[in-house]
């Protein structure tokens, strides 16, 4: 079953930390957002295999806005 | 005590009205962003309006309680949780030794929760404050935000805490909160005809305009202004673009500064002088709500107003914060 890594804060997207195919653990940073100056890290709650990165480095992102597909 | 477990996004030790006295040394007087929330947690739990709480920016905070007490949560409705339950916002409420506090995310509005605690927060006055100027790295808890593993000294509570519990505000006391802010606010002191032309005046005060997502505790960043806005080619000795100007001393807080492009609200913790020019001053009666806006989501619309407005504003927000407004 697929899961998404959603984003917790709104902001834009600083920098993109994995790739489609790559295996991601538990807690690993796969996003970074940059909000109130500060840069944010968007950790994974799950293991998986990244199947989709919906999110590039300058896009803007509400809180909730999925980031990254896991299967 | 009150034990930092997560500390959540940003959060902070703020009282009101902050640090006053020192602009003229170039620090801001920081303090809440929200001013009027940070004021009605303290009015529920009865403390002096004015004392230090919990300012918490974009939320996930996570505490225990070291003591028994009585705290209140206002401010954006962040989903609070006292092992495990959810507790009401805008009602004080009791707690006990070993409780654990959770908070989510901000709410549909606005973005910033206070907590406020029965005795206040035991941190050192530095130059008359509590309250944490971020980027000055002084006053409120080390001169920085909280951390996983802080311990939060309370001050004293009350001896009977059951009389604190269960404090609510009446029917239309509680602040209304939107994704478009109207603040008020008085033009100049750089305004038209010598800085900005009457075009760019209209367009300030007539268009919602977008947060954008660097916003902080020193400055609300507002989407770009359009062309036609300013009065002059160049900024003259001040510098080469029309925002410059020769450096003067700014409103603080709320005056909008225009730096290059980018109307700029400046806050709590911003600079108190600098060379760009400052097209108006928003009301202190209307400072809470910049504490509100979320960045990237919400807007802003200025509203003009007189200063006998400004000054009547302000009587009337005195009015709703006493023990009348309790149910």
């Amino acid at each position: 079953m697929a899961t998404t890594v959603n984003a917790h804060m709104p902001g834009l997207v600083a920098r993109v930390l994995v790739n489609e195919g790559d295996q991601v653990t538990q807690g690993q940073t796969v996003v970074v957002i940059n909000c109130m100056k500060n840069e944010l890290q968007v950790v994974s709650a799950n293991d998986g295999k990244v199947q989709n990165v919906l999110v590039k480095e300058w896009d803007e992102v509400e809180i909730g806005s999925p980031l990254i597909v896991l299967e | 005590m009150f034990i930092i477990k997560n500390p959540g996004i940003e959060t902070l030790v703020e009282d009101w009205p902050g640090r006053l006295g020192y602009l003229g040394k170039g620090m801001s007087t920081a303090g809440g962003m929200d001013n009027l929330a940070l004021r009605f947690a303290n009015l529920l739990v009865g403390n002096p309006l004015g004392e230090a709480c919990l300012e918490v920016a974009g939320g996930y905070l996570e505490g225990e309680f070291g003591v028994d007490t009585v705290i209140s949560i206002t401010g954006t409705d962040i989903s609070p949780s006292i092992n495990g339950q959810p507790v009401p916002m805008w009602k004080s409420c009791r707690v006990q030794k070993g409780d654990i506090l959770k908070l989510s995310h901000f709410g549909e509005y606005g973005f910033r929760a206070y907590i406020g605690f029965a005795g206040g927060i035991d941190v050192p006055l530095y130059l008359g404050s509590k309250s944490t100027c971020l980027f000055g790295s002084y006053g409120g808890f080390d001169g920085r935000k909280l951390k996983q593993g802080d311990v939060l000294a309370l001050g004293g509570a009350p001896q009977n805490l059951t009389s604190l519990e269960g404090r609510g505000l009446k029917d239309g006391v509680m602040p209304v909160y939107e994704r478009e802010w109207h603040l008020r606010a008085i033009p100049g002191p750089n305004a038209s005809p010598e800085y900005i032309t009457e075009k760019g005046m209209d367009y300030l005060f007539s268009q919602p305009l977008r947060i954008q997502h660097s916003s902080n505790r020193s400055a609300y960043r507002l989407e770009e202004i359009k062309s036609g806005f300013f009065a002059r080619e160049d900024g003259g000795v001040g510098g080469s673009h029309p925002s410059n100007i020769v450096d003067h001393a700014y409103a603080m807080p709320g005056a909008l500064n225009i730096c290059g492009n980018t109307p700029v609200l400046l806050t709590a913790d911003g600079p108190t002088l600098g060379g760009y020019m400052c097209a108006l001053s928003v009301i202190k009666a209307d400072m809470w709500k910049i504490g509100q806006g979320t960045p990237s989501r919400d807007y802003i619309r200025f509203v003009s107003c007189t200063r006998e407005e400004a000054l009547q504003a302000r009587l009337e927000q005195k009015k709703i914060l006493t023990e009348d407004s309790l149910s």
